[in-house]
Order: C-alpha cells, then structure tokens, then sequence
C-alpha cells in the first residue's frame, strides 16, 4: 500500500475518502493488529471479582459507563486531539497531559505498551513517523498521517476497546457467545454517539467520573489470582 | 515556577455576586520553623493560624456560610523554600441551591524546592440545585512534597434529601517543574443521585475523596494505605514517589472514618486539629 500524503482534514463523521482507508483502519483495530489488547481488561478482573459485574447485563451496563463518563469519551477525546495537532511538539505535550491523567498505573502501562506497540508496527509498514504515544494518541496522529477523518476512527476505536472488554469478559464470567455479541451489539449505538459528541471537544473537556471503573484498575495491582494486566 | 505576584489574578466581577472573597498567604523560613511570609484576605475569606511547633498552619474560613450562585473565591498560597505550610478548613463547605449563575473556587497552590505542602480541606457538601465550578492548580519543585485530599459529599442522604438535581465541574492538576504530573477532572450535571447509583460510576456510594501524596517514601506507604482501604478505595502508585487514592463510601461518616487513618499515617500524625472536632 502506498504512503497517503498528510493531507486537509474532513471532519466529524464524514465518509471514508475511500475503501482502501476503511479497510486500513479495520486493520488497525483489529484484535489480530499487534498491540496486545488481549491481555488487558481495564479493571474486569477485579469488578468480576468484586461481584460488581455478575452477568451480561451487568458487564453491559458497567462498559455504558466507562464509554459515556469514563476513559473512553476521555480517549475518543484524546483521539480527536490528537488528530488536530499540526505540530510534533504540541502532540508530546498532549501526550504528557494524557499520561498525567492516567488514575492507575497499569491503566498507564494498557495505553502506553498498546500505544507504542502500535506505533512501532503502523510506523513500519505505513512509513509513517509515529513516536510513542498513548494509544488513542497515537491512532489519532496515524489517522491524520493517512488523511483520515477522526470520526469514523474514534467510533471504531471505541468499538473495538468495547469489543476486546466484552471479549475479556468471556474470560471472566460465564456468559456464551451470543449473549456476549448481543452486549457489544447494545453498546454499538453508544459507541457512534460518543465518538460524535467529542469531535469537537478540547482539553477542557476531558473528565472521568467512572469512579469504580477507575478503583478496579487500582485493586487489580494486587488482585492474586489473575490471567489479564490489567 | 512562577512567583505568587503573577499569579495574582484579579477575581472575575460578575454582575451580582452574592459572595466574594479571596485569601493569599506564603510562607517562609525562620530558623527551625515556618512562618507567615505574607498574608492578607478580603471578602468573605478569613484564616486562623493555630499555635503549633514548626510548620506553619492556616485555617481558611469562608464567612458567607457556604457557596452559591455567583460567588467568587480565590485561594492563592506559597510554601515557601524548605517551610512546611499546611492548609485546612475550619468545618465542611456547603455548595447550596444557585438560584442562578455559578459558584467558582480557584485555588492555587505552589510548593517552592524543599518544602512540604498540605492541602487539607474538609469535605464539600453538594446540596441540591447547587451549580459549582471548582478548579485546583498546584506547581510543585522538583523536589518539593505534597499531600492533598478532596472530600466530596453527594447530597446529604442523612438528611432523606436526594440530589435529583445538581452541576459540578472539578478539576485537579498537579504539575512538577512545569510539567504535568497529574491530572483529575470531574463533570457531573443533572440527576446525580441516580448517576452516582451506577455500577461503573459510584455504585450508589455518595462520598468519594481523591487523595495525592508526593513523596520520596510514597512507595513505603503504598502497602498500609491499601490495607486501611475498604473494597470501594483503590489506591496506586502511578510514579516512584506518588501515591494516589480514590476512595468511595455510602457516606460521609463512612468516608471519614477510613480517611483519617490514612491522612494520619500520611501527615506523620500532624493532621490539623479541625478535622478532629
């Protein structure tokens, strides 16, 4: 595939500018893509453990708050930053301020090993000059090197972090596969209204108040058993 | 680091502001003990300084009996190079209904090379109807150490009311040399009860704290902290000496009573005498 030029951004939710950047973006956020994602439930572990998500209705409702009040509005919003930054310089600094708002360390090392992971094989194949960056970050500044609307990127992003919980979840909990696509098919809607609602968000903006969401990444630093690292 | 004459903003004037006040106080080093440097309050904002051995200790006290619509606050302070400044309330704050318009806090802090700062408030009460933009900003040395904790409390349950409708905006952001070092925000409008009731977000707890501590031992505490920790606290050690804490509760009795053993343990047993009465 040939390197895309940087070129003007679309905005919002704009269609793809072509099949071949839908079909590189489903690449990227593929579980397949090589970033890891398996090995990392975003707290699940310990919520499962706490008996705070019990069932499929329970693992639904927990991934609605962590989209819509937690860190993945935060991350669509770091994206769509990410996205908008002309200037090397100014994305080390949003990078900086992402990592400063990290409530955990292993939710740290989910998006800065995935992040960098990414970075390393997108810049690769691509060409593309990626550095370290957190993950949403470094999809965002990867988009905007291909020329591709943040939008659609933001909203696959989200579904695919949603799909990869509800995958992690099966781990978990007794839940069958149907019941588990039936989750992330109800989460779908949410999904593209949260990658919508934050296209034009700063930094001012950003904010969790997924508050248990947060306390299961810090207990999971101590939970013993444990398969995720997260 | 910037020094407390520049950022000396003046306050906001809005059109009727129910409530203003503003307090500005550094600290310096006098032999073996810390003293006030400078000092002056207007409005509604006072302090109290209790007699105590070597770190200098102010109680802030807004006079106007709570927050409301309007209000401006502005809290500035500077511990000064190798001074110990602790910073408390003499009882809870009261956000209350805002008929309309907005109650601001802006707090800044700064810790210059080798101090210690302590920014210790008691809680915050969310009543219902209250509209409140909070902000907290604090610049610390490279070598400077912090201890901060904000209590917030949801309504008052105790008191049968529910906080079906309320605004807040909340922001903490630490900085070292400069840099980011961490960061808190909270946005949370309309229905809070029933939002605090969620599974992901509060489980129907209504008093969380989030509590900082920066400190070269911050690893040493990290294993006691997490034992005083009930199920709904977590407490992380996001860099090699800083330790941070959320931690929920159904309540602000509950909130208390597994915070003050950990700001104890934390403060080495100097936890101001007001958040004991």
């Amino acid at each position: 595939m040939a390197t895309a030029a940087p070129t003007a951004m679309s905005t919002g939710t704009a269609p793809m500018r072509d099949d071949a950047q839908l079909l590189t973006l489903a690449q990227w956020l593929s579980p397949a893509y090589p970033v890891g994602g398996f090995a990392y439930s975003h707290g699940l572990e310990s919520a499962v453990r706490a008996g705070w998500i019990a069932d499929a209705g329970g693992l639904e409702t927990w991934l609605e708050d962590v989209l819509e009040h937690g860190s993945g509005r935060a991350d669509a919003i770091w994206l769509h930053l990410a996205h908008r930054c002309a200037d090397g310089d100014d994305l080390m600094a949003l990078d900086d301020e992402a990592r400063a708002f990290a409530p955990a360390r292993e939710r740290l090392r989910e998006g800065a090993r995935q992040g960098a992971a990414f970075a390393r094989t997108t810049g690769e194949v691509w060409g593309l000059d990626l550095p370290d960056l957190l993950l949403p970050l470094a999809l965002g500044r990867a988009a905007r090197l291909m020329g591709m609307a943040p939008g659609p990127v933001a909203a696959l992003y989200l579904h695919a972090f949603a799909g990869n919980l509800v995958a992690a979840a099966q781990r978990l909990m007794p839940m069958g596969q149907t019941a588990a696509q039936r989750v992330l098919a109800g989460l779908t809607p949410l999904c593209a209204a949260v990658a919508e609602a934050t296209a034009t968000a700063d930094l001012d903006d950003i904010a969790s108040t997924a508050f248990l969401s947060d306390v299961a990444a810090m207990t999971h630093e101590t939970l013993e058993p444990r398969i995720f690292q997260s | 680091m910037t020094s407390l004459a520049q950022i000396d903003m003046p306050l906001a004037r809005p059109v009727q502001p129910r409530a203003e006040g503003a307090l500005h106080l550094s600290s310096k080093r006098l032999d073996a003990r810390s003293v006030i440097d400078g000092f002056r309050c207007s409005g509604a904002m006072k302090a109290l300084f209790p007699r105590s051995a070597g770190a200098l200790e102010a109680i802030m006290i807004n006079s106007s009996g709570g927050l409301t619509g309007g209000d401006r606050i502005a809290v500035r302070a500077r511990a000064g190079r190798d001074t110990d400044l602790t910073l408390t309330t003499q009882a809870a704050e009261r956000a209350y209904r805002a008929s309309d318009g907005v109650a601001r806090v802006e707090t800044r802090l700064e810790a210059a090379a080798g101090a210690r700062l302590s920014w210790l408030p008691q809680e915050l009460i969310l009543f219902r109807g209250a509209s409140l933009d909070r902000s907290l900003r604090i610049e610390l040395a490279a070598d400077a150490r912090l201890l901060m904790v904000e209590p917030v409390l949801f309504g008052r349950g105790a008191m049968g009311e529910v906080l079906d409708q309320a605004r807040l905006r909340d922001r903490i952001e630490i900085r070292r040399d400069g840099r980011p070092l961490y960061r808190d925000a909270t946005r949370l409008e309309g229905d809070l009860a029933a939002q605090l009731a969620r599974p992901g977000i509060a489980g129907g707890c209504a008093a969380i704290a989030s509590l900082v501590f920066i400190d070269p031992a911050a690893e040493a505490h990290l294993d006691q902290v997490r034992a005083l920790l009930p199920e709904t606290g977590g407490a992380s050690l996001l860099h090699p000496d800083l330790l941070a804490v959320r931690l929920l509760a159904h309540d602000g009795f509950e909130l208390r009573r597994h915070l003050l053993p950990i700001l104890d343990r934390l403060s080495g047993e100097t936890l101001p005498t007001s958040w004991r009465l």
